[in-house]
């Protein structure tokens, strides 16, 4: 049982969600797997060696992705409020057509 | 044994969160993640960090179960068993490598450092972590106050 492998396959899995989801919260669900992973790799291999100080790291960068991961949902129902979907492609096909209507204009 | 299975779960738990239809569900699979890295870190001895990702889990959830609700703006079709038995079988075969295969070389130096002494240690950390979460979270409320003045206009 290896923790490295274990943390690089859920990194490889957000990292494939990631990059093909299109909906914003999918986008945000692989955000979350991606510092899972990060932190199981450095909880696991602190522990497994007897330091206290991987606990520790990992509550400060606990609290730092519970900040990133509020403003990130903040974000996510505003635009999804502004476009009126969640979908990505949508949201940019939308951006598109408003920056061509003004360069027509 | 409990190790493999918490690995498998936790692997497969994330698949699904990924890879469902229903945002709803893929809330609740990344629940199960989350549950299952508390449980791996207890096996292993991180007590506190266990503890500190199942808070931190059951906040972030409620809010994403929340903002699912929200952002959900249509009925999506519901998942197939097909799909379903491919993402668990999925799920499954990624999990092996971490089951089977090893990378870790020779141990490093040890260090008998607690967990309240290393705590103790980052003291002045807390400060600014506090600081920048508070920051963040002003950053946060003021794009929210200002999207609002601007659509109020």
């Amino acid at each position: 049982m290896d923790f490295v492998i274990l943390s690089l396959v859920m990194l490889a899995i957000g990292v494939y969600g990631l990059l093909t989801n299109r909906q914003l919260l999918k986008v945000f669900i692989s955000i979350e797997l991606i510092a899972t992973a990060a932190t199981i790799n450095f909880v696991m291999l602190a522990s497994s060696m007897g330091i206290g100080l991987g606990q520790a790291f990992l509550i400060l960068a606990f609290s730092t992705d519970t900040a990133v991961s509020a403003v990130i949902l903040a974000l996510l129902v505003i635009v999804s409020k502004k476009y009126g979907t969640s979908d990505i492609s949508k949201i940019i096909k939308a951006e598109e057509e408003k920056t061509e209507k003004e360069a027509e204009s | 044994m409990i190790l493999e299975i918490l690995s498998i779960g936790l692997i497969v738990s994330a698949c699904l969160a990924l890879f469902l239809d229903e945002v709803i569900y893929s809330v609740a699979a990344l629940a199960g993640t989350f549950l299952f890295t508390a449980l791996l870190y207890v096996i292993n001895g991180a007590v506190f960090a266990a503890i500190f990702q199942f808070a931190v889990g059951v906040g972030t959830l409620a809010i994403l179960f929340l903002s699912g609700e929200m952002l959900s703006d249509k009925p999506v079709k519901k998942t197939s068993p097909q799909k379903m038995g491919t993402l668990l079988g999925l799920g499954v075969v990624l999990s092996l490598p971490a089951i089977f295969l090893s990378v870790s070389g020779a141990a490093g130096t040890y260090s008998d450092a607690s967990f309240g002494d290393a705590l103790w240690n980052l003291s002045g950390l807390d400060v600014v972590l506090e600081a920048l979460v508070i920051l963040t979270v002003a950053v946060g409320i003021a794009i929210v106050l200002y999207e609002k003045r601007i659509g109020g206009k």
